[in-house]
């Protein structure tokens, strides 16, 4: 097995990446990546999160976890492969004596695997995110272990990320991490990376990027138009309903006022203000002649302000016009 | 570095918190804009246009079909212990609700028990919308292991049984198929999902598979034309939205000033109206809201399930159990799905909000209070991705909307408890 298999709490990676930077980029496990915790399985990625939903409602952990309690485990894919592979999840006691550093080589050296199991979830398929719950009973060291195959190669592959659960008592080791972080505060300082850290840690700061950047984010004011083409609609109730599924007819014509005809017209759209798309799936389902295009199934399901993106596609042109809609 | 980036900094906040305070001073809470009373016109339920058609189910406006259909909703002997019915759930002094979590039948149901009235006017039907009409919809239960536990020879054996049910069923629908004879039609009690129901419904020929899914589609229709004839009543509101537009003293009379601040706030900056919008004060779409997981259960995947269900459904509206001839199935045909649908369940109506507790998919939310305080915080959702931003009101603003909510409770039309 080239690929080393050794998942690290955050702190030992920040150590780590300083004395041998070439470790982080290659281990399978759980990492910070910017301001999210990820999952590395092998190559394919995914956002990881764990919640104790009992005891600390929406706060979200990335590997350890502060009490035995009611523990789910999230998976979101980052990577769409992950959504067509059978992923098997594993939760065991951490019997390799290595507890931060134990890697996938580590694990393959235990003799009975379903003996030290505390949870197993077998393979399945998710296609649109992965969980599994699991209730500790005791607190303690723990390791996990995703396995993921491809259907075609049936090749496996596996993420290894050691966490604990509850205080369990210190080794020397935390020790031995703090000093070496103080050395790195001012390297961290100086490099950004403190910076990406701490946003990470801070859920109000998160929030306070997101929002600043929702508020940067400029409005987007085009016409139904492009400098090649002019698309205008036209609805059977005069303006577009909320809440009832109806057509459009779509005018497409030239510049210069000449119907655009045999086109392949694509329609999609939403709320950038709400980050969600429209309700349904539209599409051209006529062409009526005359630059005229009969647009089937749209709905809009509140009022506020929405983008319909009206993709055209002819021989000499293929462009996409926004039309802004306020509801 | 100087410390004028501070000082204007500090002039701004101020500036801008003596603004806000100005705005949010208490001003007249019974004067409306044109705009404010238009939407107001909007949510009333005189707004509320004629129940659409439903040309999948040809009985759905036919008395008989309403009759039959009521008493079949109000029969445990469509059970697998003859003693559940539709109403062991949808309770009607409960609005059609059930008070608790979770639906409690033959086991404990996945989800919170849905109220049915007005459902008519939505395209979806259960919280991730997994079927498209009510008659299909009211197949399921019937089936389900935890709720009624039959199966749908069983269902249509007791009404075959049953003489004033074979009068109307007949008048209805025609002939029943031959039950008598058992080696076509097997007598299996216990439910559709287990290993000996399947086997011998695998054996039965596709024909007689055909002519019991008929039958059993058309008692889901009788069922629909009963819950079709559900409909809230004027609440305290709509009389407030009849009188607004003329006396605005009057109509202010009929709501007290939180009611009214309350009311202010659910149209404006609480934000109801993206999804609790319309006279039955719901836009039947499915939102990611953030709610938590129920205890010892993952996440709930909400629509995205529902969507890949409702296409495969055989009881769908495009499927050879409608009564459709054109298969007018826009709704099902440009149905889309997405990553934002993970977690994301369907909009229920806000009438008789307060007698419907517990509230959401799973009945996670005791209160009214606790919904309201949800919203507030719109916190990250557990999967998928929470569409509603946090609101930031103060306590009193929550009590005045939750006021406000108080007020849309009226009796459900097309059912009187005196009368069965």
């Amino acid at each position: 097995m080239s690929r080393k298999g050794t998942s690290i709490r955050l702190a030992a990676i920040l150590t780590l990446s300083v004395l041998v930077p070439q470790i982080v980029g290659a281990h399978g496990g759980v990492v910070q990546e910017d301001d999210i915790c990820v999952i590395k399985v092998s190559y394919l990625r995914a956002h990881f999160k764990v919640y104790q939903p009992r005891v600390s409602g929406h706060e979200q952990f990335c590997e350890d976890l502060p009490i035995a309690s009611e523990s789910v485990f999230v998976m979101e894919y980052l990577h769409d492969a992950l959504a067509t592979m059978p992923i098997d999840f594993r939760i065991i006691r951490d019997v390799t004596g290595k507890g931060r550093f134990a890697r996938l080589e580590d694990i393959e050296m235990i003799g009975d695997l379903d003996d030290a199991t505390v949870f197993y979830q077998p393979a399945i398929t998710e296609p649109d995110v992965f969980t599994v719950i699991h209730r500790f009973d005791e607190e303690g060291d723990f390791i996990g272990i995703v396995s993921a195959t491809q259907p075609d190669t049936r090749k496996v592959y596996a993420a290894v990320f050691p966490f604990e659960v509850g205080y369990t008592g210190v080794g020397y080791w935390p020790f031995f991490v703090a000093a070496l972080l103080l050395l790195q505060l001012q390297y961290l300082l100086m490099s950004g990376r403190f910076k990406r850290w701490f946003g990470r840690r801070s859920a109000a700061v998160s929030a306070a990027v997101l929002v600043g950047l929702f508020l940067l984010a400029p409005l987007d004011t085009v016409v139904a138009a492009d400098t090649e083409l002019r698309v205008t609609y036209s609805t059977p109730a005069g303006q577009p309903e909320i809440n009832k599924i109806h057509s459009w007819v779509l005018h497409v014509e030239s510049k210069d006022g000449l119907p655009v005809e045999k086109a392949e017209i694509s329609v999609t759209g939403g709320m950038p203000e709400h980050d969600h798309g429209l309700p349904t799936r539209p599409r051209v389902t006529e062409e009526l002649g005359g630059g005229d295009y009969r647009l089937e199934g749209m709905r809009f399901h509140m009022g506020g302000y929405w983008e319909i993106e009206v993709t055209i596609v002819t021989e000499q042109v293929s462009t996409t016009v926004v039309i802004p809609l306020q509801l | 570095m100087s410390r004028y980036p501070f000082l204007i900094c500090g002039i701004l906040i101020a500036a801008f918190t003596s603004l806000a305070g100005c705005q949010d001073r208490p001003s007249d809470p019974a004067a409306w804009t044109e705009t404010e009373l238009a939407i107001l016109k909007s949510l009333a339920l005189d707004s509320l246009p004629p129940l659409p058609p439903d040309p999948s189910n040809a009985v759905a406006d036919r008395p008989r079909a309403i009759q039959f259909g009521r008493a079949l909703f109000f029969d445990p002997r469509l059970s697998a212990n003859n003693g559940i019915s539709c109403a062991s759930c949808h309770q009607p002094n409960r609005h059609f609700s059930d008070g608790l979590p979770k639906g409690q039948a033959l086991g404990t149901s996945n989800r919170n028990t849905p109220g049915i009235i007005g459902t008519a006017y939505s395209p979806w039907l259960y919280w991730d919308g997994r079927r498209d009409s009510q008659w299909s919809q009211a197949l399921s239960p019937l089936e389900d292991p935890e709720e009624q536990g039959s199966n749908r020879i069983q269902i249509v054996r007791v009404v075959a049984a049953d003489d004033a049910y074979r009068d109307d069923y007949v008048s209805l629908f025609g002939p029943l198929p031959d039950l008598d004879d058992r080696l076509r039609f097997p007598g299996i009690s216990g439910a559709a999902q287990g290993a000996e129901w399947q086997a011998a419904w695998l054996a039965m020929t596709p024909a007689d598979q055909h002519e019991i899914n008929r039958a059993f589609a058309n008692l889901g229709k009788a069922i629909a034309a009963f819950e079709r004839s559900l409909m809230p009543t004027q609440s305290r509101f709509d009389e407030f939205v009849a009188a607004v537009s003329g006396d605005e003293a009057a109509a202010a009379s009929l709501l007290n000033d939180d009611e009214l601040r309350g009311l202010r706030l659910f149209i404006g900056k609480a934000g109801c109206l993206q999804c609790h919008n319309g006279p039955l004060f719901t836009n039947n779409e499915f939102h990611n809201t953030g709610v938590l997981s129920a205890a010892g259960e993952l996440p709930d995947k909400g629509r995205v399930s529902g969507v890949r269900e409702v296409t495969r459904n055989p009881f769908n509206c495009l499927g050879e159990f409608s009564d459709d001839p054109e298969r007018r199935c826009a709704e099902l045909e440009f149905v889309r799905t997405g990553p934002e649908l993970i977690g994301a369940f369907r909009t229920p109506s806000l009438r008789n909000v307060e007698f419907t507790a517990p509230y959401m998919h799973k009945g996670q939310l005791a209160t009214l209070a606790e919904v309201l305080a949800h919203y507030n915080e719109a916190p990250d959702a557990m999967i998928g991705h929470n569409e509603a931003k946090p609101l930031g009101l103060g306590k009193r603003e929550l009590r005045q909307l939750e006021a406000f909510l108080r007020t849309l409770s009226g009796p459900v039309e097309g059912y009187q408890s005196d009368s069965m």
